[in-house]
């Protein structure tokens, strides 16, 4: 009788928890190992070397930075009662965890962004807007299609009978 | 002409911009960030940008860290065993200690020879 209702909530949670952990493909879980080796590569002097067992283990680390950081902000979103995880959140989470020394640069570099994409976005609004006038445009095509297979659709009854 | 922007961080975000200017794909970014609870479902666009920074500053940390060691060592490879140490040396990685303890267990058994 106990394991009746334990099964759909409990079991169905288990399997969402650990099946996906073990197949998961590694692209999946990791960032790629190239994108790392060649950050990790820049901080160091030119005659530096670094091992692959390194570069795994900080593989793994950036993933776990990410799942730290993002649960955080996931509980305070939650607490706030919101369901998007957006930037600010990142970066309080990311104070609140010691990292304070990220915020700065990540608030220019969030900046920098916001500049760029307000320039690209005008474009790509200005484009949206002609796709919607097309739309319209197309409109009366449309009805005249509806009006012409309501015709054949006469024509067919009329052949029918 | 050559253009140097295109080759210098944020401003060369191509005409895709899927990788845009950031050194680490979004996407997977994303993805990671889903895997993290059962409460993540919702992702603002910003947030794996943050991200995609957040990394490369982490990264960078956690690799100067490990330098030093290396370097104490007056070696010239940074091996699995210097980021374990930088990670055990430095409070705000604390959260990353586990994972290389219990995958390195030599690690365990060498300090009580050190003492």
């Amino acid at each position: 009788m106990a394991d009746v209702p334990a099964s759909p909530g409990g079991g169905s949670h288990e399997s969402g928890d650990q099946s996906p952990r073990s197949n998961v493909r590694e692209q999946d879980r990791y960032l790629p190992i190239a994108n790392i080796s060649r950050i990790m590569k820049k901080a160091l002097p030119a005659n530096g070397k670094i091992a692959k067992d390194a570069k795994e283990t900080v593989q793994e680390c950036v993933s776990e930075f990410i799942s730290f950081i993002t649960s955080e902000a996931s509980d305070k979103c939650q607490r706030e009662k919101r369901k998007t995880i957006n930037g600010d959140d990142l970066l309080w989470a990311m104070a609140t965890l010691g990292f304070e020394d990220y915020i700065e640069p990540l608030k220019v570099y969030l900046n920098r962004y916001r500049e760029m994409e307000g320039d690209t976005k005008g474009t790509v609004k200005g484009g949206e807007g002609s796709a919607k006038r097309d739309v319209v445009g197309v409109q009366p095509g449309s009805n005249a299609q509806i009006a012409h297979q309501g015709s054949f659709a006469q024509g067919v009854s009329y052949m029918n009978s | 002409m050559r253009q140097a922007r295109t080759y210098s961080g944020i401003l060369s975000g191509g005409v895709s911009g899927k990788t845009g200017p950031h050194s680490l794909p979004l996407a997977r970014i994303k993805k990671i960030m889903k895997k993290s609870g059962d409460d993540v479902k919702m992702i603002s666009g910003e947030a794996p940008i943050v991200f995609s920074k957040a990394c490369e500053l982490f990264i960078e940390e956690i690799t100067l860290r490990s330098w030093i060691v290396t370097l104490q060592g007056k070696r010239r490879t940074l091996h699995k065993d210097d980021v374990a140490a930088a990670l055990i040396a430095t409070d705000i990685f604390d959260f990353l200690v586990n994972m290389v303890s219990n995958s390195s267990t030599s690690c365990e058994d060498t300090p009580t020879m050190e003492t």
